[in-house]
């Protein structure tokens, strides 16, 4: 097992610090190490080749470079062992730079102590390397697009424009989602469905879509790449391909009338129904709720297309890559009884104003009273109704309330000149591009402004009174308007609760679907090849939901444009003859990648390697293939070998943050002491308490663990389940009479390079006052001797 | 800038720090049913809380008006307690000896109430009356209307164990 090691100058920014010769004829005396060399620039080309060439002389197996973070050139070095003919997992390095050379600049002597030790815990682990080859699977080329809102809508097209076949699932009897029934929309004040309904059209005739309307998804299984989806159309009751939509013939014989939930109740609809006349697909729609059977629409319809007999149908299909645009419900405003909605008819909703205010709506365009049908002289806008309200649950923005108002009022305010309109806001948002203005022009037309959140609404003869604090004056007022218009907030969809289910989404405190990263990461979600667009995770306008259409379409393509998918080798596995079918770990994996079936099974296209499980197996079962229990045991034993300071620090880092923030301290020069041994692992959560026992059985002062801060893991949940483990730790060290203390665990984000100094400073400090590991120990026995 | 930054924290602390995340919208003056009497009104007394402006925060009438009915603390979007900083206002005026308007009628009516467990209407109108003529001259005059209805007890009526009530009382005052 031939290694070679190679300790990089870096210029200047390593040897200038530490003592290059002394590391290298240190290395030389570690087991295994056939060649040792000091190199001015190892990522250089000449650096590159000399280890190339030493891999040919000496039949080096593996590789150890001691130089910068891996963060920076593990692939560059990866890539050259594998020009040499290694496999290029046979590489480890050693972080003498970042984490070294540059953190401990004035104590030379200490720091270069610190070095041999990191190179010795590479070599240590180097010699249980195995060769891993990056597996390649097949993918379907297929997506699914769960929603036809105008996000489903934007991201079907693109990806079927650019040759990929599109599953666009949609719950209601027509796709084009909330935006269809809108007016005119801001900030063009362009007519909403004049604009949507060439691009629904052009998802009901495109080549590469399939449109599944009035339908719903039961199930998925599989992971990224092969998603086998099952799902049910539900029976319209029509014979979709003989219907012409003409509805006029069954709608005209249909006795029965209810109120259209595509006018919010305020205009009617027959039980046999269009949902309105750009409907897509144009096909009838028989309301078994409301449909009494009596038959007339069968007779009438000259296509004989009514079906009252008709069955739910089950669909299969294969896909790819998921996009999930389930989209947004309207805020319950009886829920806000203070405002009177539900009980005094002229209170209506935002939603209401904008069917009034179409001109295909119940009123041909007229805003009236429904109270008594005549048209409305003064208008109050109530905004923030079940938004920023902490006695609903909702505390955040719904964002797109304020523009909805200020175009509503304008709307209003051209029709009818002479309609006095008042908005009463908490604060008015208008952030976006030509928002301001768009204000600014609402202002010009003469639209008051009252800064209050209107307390109640009370009627009077007939009349509405809004009782507010106009903040900018003091004044408690209470005013009369003839109708009260309220602003309702947007909610997560509580018909995608099963979708987020199935798939495993995890939801925001605010119930919308969280995403990978809240801002690097915006359309992905934490489960691979799912992306989730528009008001699915979270209120936004058309454009922001169009534009995540958009890019949900092109990092699907990304994805799957290969038709292979190449799989990092970082996967966790199960010794089946070990695994005693707990299924803790089917319960820990924040991938849902372990299947249930018995022994445990993980599927390793959709592990993503962060080891929680393999901390977790109460059997040690689970293993990794990258960062192996046994390569993390041999970098303990081989920091504890030798004890050349008080207190040693064994830490173990997350590869994302606080691996990161301590790369970081480096590049920033922070100093802080040389005490702490460093192993990079991918997620807090992979730290097996055996660890942290070993470290501390071998003579470890302390044991630091470090994780992305609460709520920032890039597992979800890795750092709250290695809080646990510690936890528990801290009690049994406690009931062996050590000090609790010895084990710490911190949070730093990648950019707190600052914070993770600050702590191991604090921690060396700490353990300084407990004195070495097992002066407890002597403590407790003195006192009990005396 | 705040003005006394400890004043403020200790009604934070009595009232709760959620009243920091405050957006003046005004719900809880629009809501009060005595709001209309009130100045500051709540929300501005509020805002005097925040900038730390104890002089203001202390000496006004809104602190002594309020029902503690609730109204602004169950309609308070952001789950403020605009009560409780009444509350806690009410509480350090009180430390700063500061009384309220209606310091002596309060005074008689937990006098009475210790005494006999419950208000007996006629002395109370009597001793007040004497103590502070001005301010009972004031509701005189509802008085005078109440009486021939029958709405002004005449006997004075006792609970059946007052000393127990003493010493729910003599508890709380603790």
């Amino acid at each position: 097992m031939p290694i070679g090691v190679y300790v990089c100058h870096c210029g200047l920014n390593i040897a200038g610090v530490l003592d290059m010769d002394e590391l290298k004829r240190y290395a030389e005396t570690l087991p295994d190490v056939a060649v040792a060399r000091d190199l001015p620039f190892s990522c250089s080309d000449i650096g590159q080749e000399q280890i190339q060439k030493d891999v040919a002389e000496f039949k080096l197996d593996r590789v150890v470079v001691a130089a910068c973070s891996p963060r920076l050139h593990e692939p560059t070095f990866r890539r050259a062992i594998a020009k040499a003919g290694l496999n290029p997992y046979m590489l480890e390095m050693a972080n003498i730079r970042e984490q070294c050379s540059w953190v401990h600049m004035d104590r030379p002597a200490q720091a270069t102590q610190k070095a041999r030790d990191l190179i010795r815990m590479a070599v240590a682990k180097a010699a249980l390397l195995r060769p891993l080859e990056r597996e390649t699977v097949p993918v379907s080329q297929e997506v699914l697009v769960i929603g036809g809102g105008v996000a489903g809508i934007a991201a079907a097209l693109d990806l079927a424009d650019a040759g990929m076949h599109v599953y666009l699932v949609e719950r209601r009897p027509t796709i084009g989602g909330y935006m269809a029934l809108l007016t005119d929309v801001f900030p063009t004040n362009d007519c909403s469905i004049c604009v949507l309904a060439p691009k629904m059209s052009e998802v009901f005739n495109h080549p590469n879509i399939t449109l599944i309307s009035y339908a719903e998804i039961l199930n998925v299984e599989g992971s990224v790449g092969n998603f086998m989806v099952q799902g049910q159309k539900r029976a319209r009751y029509i014979d979709e391909k003989l219907c012409k939509g003409c509805i006029d013939q069954c709608a005209s014989v249909c006795p029965v009338e209810v109120p259209s939930e595509y006018d919010f109740g305020i205009g009617k609809r027959k039980a046999i129904y269009v949902p309105y006349p750009q409907a897509v697909p144009l096909v009838a729609c028989v309301d078994p709720k409301a449909c009494i059977g009596c038959g007339r629409c069968v007779e009438a319809c000259q296509a004989d297309a009514v079906k009252l007999e008709q069955e739910p149908e089950e669909f299969k299909f294969n896909v790819g890559a998921i996009i999930v645009a389930t989209g947004w419900q309207p805020f319950d405003a009886t829920r806000k009884e203070e405002y009177g909605y539900g009980r005094y008819r002229d209170v209506i909703t935002s939603l209401q104003l904008e069917r009034l205010l179409n001109a295909a709506g119940p009123t041909k365009g007229e805003v009236v009273r429904p109270s008594s049908g005549q048209i409305a002289r003064s208008i109050a806008f109530l905004q923030c109704v079940g938004s920023r309200d902490a006695t609903v649950g909702n505390i955040y923005c719904s964002r797109i309330c304020c523009m909805a108002s200020l175009k509503n009022a304008q709307l209003v305010k051209e029709k009818y000149p002479d309609t006095d309109i008042t908005i009463y806001y908490i604060d008015l948002r208008a952030g976006g591009e030509g928002y301001e203005e768009f204000y600014v022009r609402a202002q010009k037309l003469g639209i008051n402004f009252v800064r209050a959140r209107v307390s109640r609404i009370e009627q009077e003869d007939g009349d509405l009174y809004l009782i507010f604090e106009d903040t900018n004056t003091g004044e408690v007022k209470r005013v009369k308007h003839d109708l009260a218009v309220l602003s309702i907030g947007l909610e997560p969809d509580r018909s995608a609760d099963v979708i987020g289910n199935i798939l495993g989404l995890s939801r925001r405190p605010d119930r919308f679907f969280e995403i990978a990263h809240p801002k690097m990461r915006p359309v992905e979600a934490h489960i691979d090849g799912v992306f989730i667009a528009g008001c699915a995770s979270g209120p936004k306008e058309i454009q922001t939901s169009i534009a995540q259409g958009s890019a949900a379409a092109a990092k699907a393509f990304k994805l799957l444009q290969k038709g292979e998918l190449e799989l990092e080798p970082t996967s966790a596995f199960v010794d089946r003859d070990k695994c005693i079918q707990c299924k803790l770990c089917v319960d820990i994996c924040p991938k849902k990648a372990i299947a249930v079936e018995s022994p445990a099974y993980v599927d390793e296209a959709a592990c993503k390697g962060c080891g929680s499980c393999a901390a977790s197996c109460p059997v040690n079962a689970i293993d990794m293939r990258l960062f192996s229990d046994a390569q993390i045991m041999a970098q303990v034993r081989a920091a504890t070998e030798k004890k050349d300071e008080f207190p040693l620090i064994v830490a173990f880092l997350c590869n994302w943050c606080s691996y990161g923030a301590a790369d970081l301290a480096g590049t920033s020069r922070i100093q802080y002491p040389t005490n702490a041994r460093n192993i990079r692992v991918m997620c807090a959560g992979r730290v097996d308490p055996d660890f942290v026992l070993e470290a501390l059985r071998r003579g470890a002062d302390g044991v630091l663990i470090a994780g992305c801060r609460i709520g920032e893991c890039h597992y979800v949940s890795g750092n709250d389940q290695a809080l646990q483990r510690v936890n528990v730790l801290k009690e049994v060290l406690g009931k062996i009479g050590l000090d609790p203390g010895r084990v710490k665990i911190i949070w730093c984000a990648a950019s707190e390079g600052e914070i993770f100094a600050r702590q191991l400073k604090r921690f060396v400090d700490e353990l300084k006052e407990m004195g070495p590991i097992g002066t407890e120990l002597r403590a407790g026995e003195a006192q009990e001797a005396t | 800038m705040v003005e006394d930054t400890e004043f403020r924290e200790q009604v934070l602390r009595r009232a709760g720090s959620e009243v920091l995340t405050c957006i003046q919208c005004g719900t809880c003056s629009s809501s009060c049913p005595t709001a209309h009497l009130m100045h500051p009104s709540i929300r501005q007394l509020v805002k005097l809380v925040l900038e730390g402006r104890k002089d203001e925060a202390l000496n006004n009438r809104t602190i002594w008006l309020c029902t503690s009915c609730l109204l602004c603390t169950v309609r308070c979007p952001r789950g403020i307690r605009p009560k409780s900083v009444v509350a806690a206002l009410k509480d350090l005026a009180e430390k700063e000896g500061i009384r309220s308007p209606d310091a002596a009628y309060e005074e008689l009516f937990l006098k009475q109430i210790r005494d006999y467990g419950r208000i007996a209407e006629l002395p109370m109108t009597a001793k007040f009356l004497l103590s502070s003529p001005g301010s009972a001259l004031q509701s005189m005059e509802m008085g005078l209307e109440m009486a021939p209805k029958g709405k002004i007890a005449l006997e004075i009526d006792r609970v059946k164990r007052p000393e127990e009530v003493k010493k729910i009382i003599e508890e709380l005052g603790k």
